[in-house]
């Protein structure tokens, strides 16, 4: 089933569009199907619930509505990119079960 | 046979500049993409989307301005209230600013500047993110349009530059210390730009004890002010205003409503190509840059997007933002009508909230001073920027009483201020700000030392590698 990720940053254009691009090509090297959608961080909490992960590319403290979350800082720095690609794909497969 | 092929080059130059933006952006983007190592294929994709992107601008510009220009205009008419700049958005400011025939050189003199100050251990941003070049660049190309001078269009660009990294540096303990961000600083000149105004203004509060000891905050400001962060709705509310005010009947003032909200949510769609082709590019630029500089203590210069998200950034934008419409119509000389940026207010206020340290009044009266500038230098700027627009082949449908602008470009006081001394008598004022730069130079740098735990850091380094 294909997996739906919501990205979002200031403006839903500049580093969300990095941050799914990095996503889509991690995920499909491992065999998830999954496509993203990228907003802007004031639209998060009246979107986010239709979707199974919510990754922002800066900090976010608003109401996920029981969302996954993951914070894509790294996949910008390069400083921790695995562990974030790692962790997003767990968050992923969980759900499988 | 040199000035034939002189000759030659020029002329196939012009024609691709004749043919417009749509082809001569994906030729010049695929050169830049080689130059920076791409292959062909790949550099040649970028070249392409960026095309498209822009060919995307243009239709949704075009149905904005046969939309809401005439209804702009009859509202003028009826309501005597002078807005007629329309705020296309910093997007398609963006757009134009990588349609101008000059935007490779400028390119690579910001990337230049960088480098040979990070060689010269003159700076500590290192900032490959190219896209948000079109910030600094948009400058030269303004000063390009209005001097014919390539020399100062370089030279302004350069200033920008310099200013944008210099600032980067200086708040990177902000973006440290508030944001919990570190080794990060972000030299996005729409987010520093504030700085300029916000820094002096912030020390004059702070002598004033009612401003500095405020504990003013606005409880669930997210749960009710909430909608002026949501582009659909905020496009709908401002359609069917302007609707009203130009006196149209329930039907035309409904269509207006959708189509605004249509053109508020479309353009960033289309701004976003825009960054999809420039991904490549950035991405090989970071990768020469970080194996060249390896061994140094550096920030990695961000995007200013990823500290919009913080609550009290949040708070006080969706504050300013009602009041930013408001001022638009009594601040006197205002004629910018603000449309597409008001999705971007968090960004103008973002650096304004670490400064103060999350001091909420503060941050409103700091904010409104920051949009007052935006306003005034948007409406004494709009006149080039529609003329450097219908050059680079958008029509404003409405003739000429509409103009175009935007709360980017030189509406940021920052490159208002570079703007205005590189057109008026550059030969007085470019000396001016080159000494008044040296001087904010030395304070913070020599005086204040507010670099010094990466100074500090960067000497271990050293000490360690030897």
């Amino acid at each position: 089933m294909t997996k739906h990720i919501l990205v979002a940053c200031g403006n839903g254009i500049a580093t969300s569009t990095v941050v799914a691009t990095k996503i889509k090509e991690y995920l499909k090297e491992n065999g998830i199907d999954a496509d993203t959608t990228q907003t802007r961080l004031t639209e998060v909490s009246s979107k986010v619930a239709n979707y199974d992960l919510l990754v922002t590319t800066g900090q976010f403290s608003g109401d996920t509505h029981g969302t996954p979350y993951v914070l894509g800082l790294s996949l910008l720095t390069g400083i921790g990119a695995e562990k974030t690609l790692a962790d997003i794909k767990a968050a992923l497969v969980n759900q499988e079960v | 046979m040199w000035s034939q092929i002189a000759n030659g080059f020029m002329s196939g130059f012009q024609f691709i500049i004749n043919c417009g933006p749509t082809v001569m952006l994906p030729i010049i983007i695929t050169i830049v993409g080689l130059i920076f190592g791409l292959k062909i294929s790949a550099a040649f994709k970028s070249g392409l989307t960026l095309g498209i992107g822009f060919a995307g601008i243009k239709l949704v510009l075009d149905f904005m301005t046969t939309n809401i220009g005439p209804a702009a205009k009859a509202m003028v008419e009826r309501t005597h209230v002078q807005l007629n700049a329309l705020d296309v958005g910093w997007g398609s400011i963006a757009a134009v600013t990588w349609a101008s025939p000059i935007i490779a050189i400028l390119i690579f003199v910001i990337l230049l500047i960088n480098i040979v100050l990070l060689i010269l251990k003159a700076t500590h941003t290192l900032d490959v993110d190219i896209w948000n070049y079109h910030h600094m660049a948009i400058v030269g190309i303004m000063v390009y349009f209005v001097t014919k001078n390539v020399f100062l269009a370089v030279g302004s660009v350069a200033v920008m530059a310099i200013i944008t990294f210099k600032m980067s540096d200086w708040s990177q303990p902000m973006v440290e210390g508030f944001f919990k961000i570190p080794g990060v600083s972000l030299p996005t000149v729409s987010a520093l730009s504030s700085l300029v105004i916000a820094v002096p203004l912030n020390w004059i509060l702070d002598k004033i004890p009612l401003f500095r000891k405020s504990k003013f905050s606005i409880k669930d400001a997210q749960k009710y002010l909430g909608f002026f962060g949501d582009s659909m709705i905020m496009g709908l509310l401002i359609g069917l205003a302007i609707g009203i005010f130009a006196g149209y009947d329930l039907q035309k003032i409904l269509q207006l409503g959708v189509s605004m909200s249509a053109v508020l949510v479309l353009i960033p769609k289309m701004t976003s190509m825009f960054m999809e082709g420039l991904m490549p590019i950035s991405e090989s630029a970071q990768k020469w840059s970080q194996k060249k500089f390896k061994g140094r203590k550096l920030f990695i210069g961000l995007d200013a997007a990823v500290i919009v998200g913080n609550p009290d950034v949040i708070t006080t934008a969706l504050i300013i933002i009602p009041l930013t419409i408001a001022m638009a119509v009594v601040l006197p000389g205002n004629r910018v009508l603000p449309f597409a940026d008001l999705a971007v207010v968090p960004f103008r206020v973002a650096m304004v909230v670490a400064l103060t340290n999350g001091n909420l009044l503060k941050n409103i009266v700091i904010g409104l001073a920051v949009t007052a500038s935006l306003l005034w230098c948007g409406s004494a700027t709009a006149p080039v920027l529609t003329a450097i627009a219908k050059s680079v082949g958008i029509k404003l449908s409405t003739g000429g009483s509409l103009l175009i602008s935007s709360f980017a470009a030189t509406s940021m006081i920052q490159s208002y201020i570079v703007y205005f001394c590189f057109t008026w008598h550059p030969e007085f004022c470019v000396p001016i700000l080159i000494i008044i730069i040296a001087l904010i130079w030395y304070y913070f740098d020599f005086n204040k030392h507010i670099n010094k735990a990466a100074e500090a850091e960067e000497v271990a380094l050293k000490s360690k590698n030897n």
